[in-house]
């Protein structure tokens, strides 16, 4: 594996150039050019610029959504197979000799941390472990008892509260129990951030939160509140709030825990759909291995609040570790005893 | 404690203003509150003229009814029942909202969205209470001397001129204003006391019933303890 030759390289650099997704279908060979053209065309019609292209092509009848969404996943393995060859990417959050004790447990144990930017990366590991408490720290949520977080080339814990507020605009998060306010129903929920973060117009806020829930399933729910909505239905409703303001950095804390097996496929395709359009950094913990070794850059795997492995999800895959090849394959016997 | 009160008011004169945010604050402690409010009211007045008659009748000097009803209402029994019955009311589900907000972590993805929690949740409750609890003093001011006036006129059969002059002459601006002075503290108070107790709930359900019930105690508690000291500097 270390052995690769230069042309390896050249081909997944290549392959992994950020194409918009029109030009990729083309590439590839699912779409002709002129239908593609087509849409272009209807799109500027509507006058809905970000309305995506996948979207109206499916409505054209050009491709159909397993297709498109094949097409999505295969872009991402690519590039996932380029960033192991040449990992090459900026770091933008940094977690420097970390350790946090709560309620008299040691929870990060001098965690060390690189998050690439503008790369998916995911976090595993056993429940327990430090996961949540992890994101927590990287939007200052929780203060390291020792050592420091960077975000780009800012200290979080030394930032005075203005400053602070002001790279948390940067980020958005899904808690891992969603965090809806209970006294709003889903589309102000939704809108929330907007309405007290921007100065968009309520016209344009409620268009965008009803593109939002379109995505995430939950059209028609608008007016239900949270706690008339099954589990999986207030974490997609939750997910749609996170992904509403289109942040740089997006944190998901279990994204898929506790959704049917094809939901959680349609959230990993609106999670690296998303990714794709905006190229922003997203993070996210994870139970669902392997599968999201196919489409993730990167992966971190925290084990008793340290960082067992971190790097490319093809090397963590292949990784000889007893304790993490335990993990990926979910046997009962091995160095992790939780019976 | 301090702190926190301290950091809110901070917060609470910092742009960006919500005042739909403190209209449905004042809505909640205020408004709700009214019908409590008014049913206490009336039966204290009552009973105040009750007892008062008895005793006054001792002493021949039941002709004072009207000014011993509306001074011990107005000086004291208006805003301390009011705060208590606040207390009861939106005070223990302040506590709980925020309580829930804290545990179900609504309070961190305020924090995380960029947004102060203390500002946006916390300085609309307490100026909430800041404006209602007076109104609500005076409300229940009224009532309860209407509450005595029906006691003495339709029961005891006083003159209403009587009981309502010996009410005109006896109360002077002083005694309402020392009373509502006492309602503008107590509704700090409230508002304070389970604001803080709620923000800061520990975790599990056990967590929030326990920060309803401190709240609910500490703030009543502190409510009559104000009362003396106030009395006593302002008598
Ligand atoms: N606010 C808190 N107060 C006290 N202890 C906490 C707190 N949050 C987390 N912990 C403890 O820290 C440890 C790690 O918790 P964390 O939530 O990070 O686990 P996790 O890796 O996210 O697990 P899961 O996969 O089940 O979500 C746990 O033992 C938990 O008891
Ligand atoms: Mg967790």
């Amino acid at each position: 594996m270390s052995q690769t030759s230069f042309q390896d390289i050249s081909q997944a650099k290549q392959d992994a150039i950020p194409l918009p997704l029109g030009e990729r279908l083309v590439r590839n060979g699912c779409v002709s050019p002129a239908q593609l053209e087509q849409a272009l065309e209807a799109q500027s019609k509507e006058g809905h610029k970000e309305t995506l292209i996948g979207k109206t092509l499916i409505e054209l009848g050009y491709i159909t959504h397993p297709a498109l969404l094949n097409c999505l996943f295969h872009q991402l393995t690519r590039e996932r197979v380029a960033y192991h060859l040449d990992r090459q990417a900026q770091t933008i959050i940094r977690f420097e000799n970390v350790e946090k004790s709560l309620d008299g447990r040691k929870v990060l144990d001098n965690l060390n941390l690189e998050i690439p930017a503008n790369k998916i990366t995911a976090i595993i590991g056993i429940s327990g472990g430090g996961k949540s408490v992890t994101l927590k720290h990287m939007v200052g949520l929780m203060k390291p008892d020792k050592g420091e977080v960077w975000v780009g080339d800012q200290p979080l814990g030394r930032l005075s509260t203005r400053k602070l507020n002001h790279v948390r605009r940067r980020f958005s998060m899904l808690f891992q129990e969603g965090a809806l306010f209970d006294s709003l129903n889903v589309t102000d929920n939704v809108a929330f951030p907007l309405r007290e973060t921007t100065r968009l117009h309520e016209e344009e806020i409620l268009r965008r939160v009803e593109l939002c829930l379109q995505e995430v399933n939950l059209v028609g729910m608008g007016n239900k509140y949270p706690d008339e909505l099954s589990g999986g239905m207030r974490k997609r409703a939750a997910l749609a709030r996170a992904l509403v303001t289109q942040p740089e950095i997006i944190l998901l804390d279990e994204p898929t825990a506790g959704l049917d097996p094809i939901i959680e496929n349609s959230i990993h395709y609106l999670i690296c759909d998303t990714f794709m359009r905006t190229r922003y950094t997203t993070v996210f913990i994870s139970h669902a291995v392997p599968a999201i070794f196919d489409w993730c850059h990167h992966v971190v795997v925290l084990h008793r609040g340290r960082v067992l492995a971190s790097g490319p999800s093809l090397e963590i895959r292949n990784s000889s570790d007893p304790t993490i090849k335990q993990f990926i394959s979910g046997d009962l016997d091995g160095p992790i005893q939780v019976i | 404690m301090c702190l926190f009160l301290i950091s809110v008011l901070a917060n609470s004169v910092r742009p960006p203003y919500r005042p739909k945010n403190l209209l449905n604050q004042i809505h909640f402690i205020g408004i709700r509150s009214l019908f409590v409010i008014i049913l206490t009211a009336i039966f204290a007045g009552m009973v105040l003229a009750l007892q008062g008659y008895y005793t006054l009748t001792r002493f021949g000097a039941e002709g004072l009814l009207g000014p011993a009803v509306a001074l011990s209402i107005i000086r004291e029994l208006g805003p301390v029942l009011s705060g208590l019955m606040v207390t009861g009311r939106a005070g223990s589900a302040l506590a709980a909202e925020l309580g829930i907000m804290r545990i179900r972590e609504q309070i961190d993805a305020l924090e995380v969205m960029g947004i102060a929690p203390l500002q946006f949740l916390i300085a609309p409750r307490i100026i909430a209470g800041l404006i209602a609890l007076p109104i609500l003093t005076v409300i229940f001011d009224v009532i309860g001397i209407l509450g005595g006036y029906l006691i003495a006129v339709q029961l005891l059969e006083m003159s209403s001129g009587v009981y309502f002059s010996g009410i005109e002459s006896a109360v002077v601006m002083r005694d309402i204003v020392t009373g509502l002075i006492k309602s503008v503290g107590f509704g700090l108070i409230i508002t304070w006391v389970c604001t803080y107790k709620g923000y800061y709930a520990k975790r599990g359900a056990e967590g929030v019933s326990q920060a309803t019930t401190s709240a609910v105690v500490l703030s009543s508690v502190f409510i009559l303890i104000c009362d003396y000291f106030i009395t006593s500097i302002l008598l």
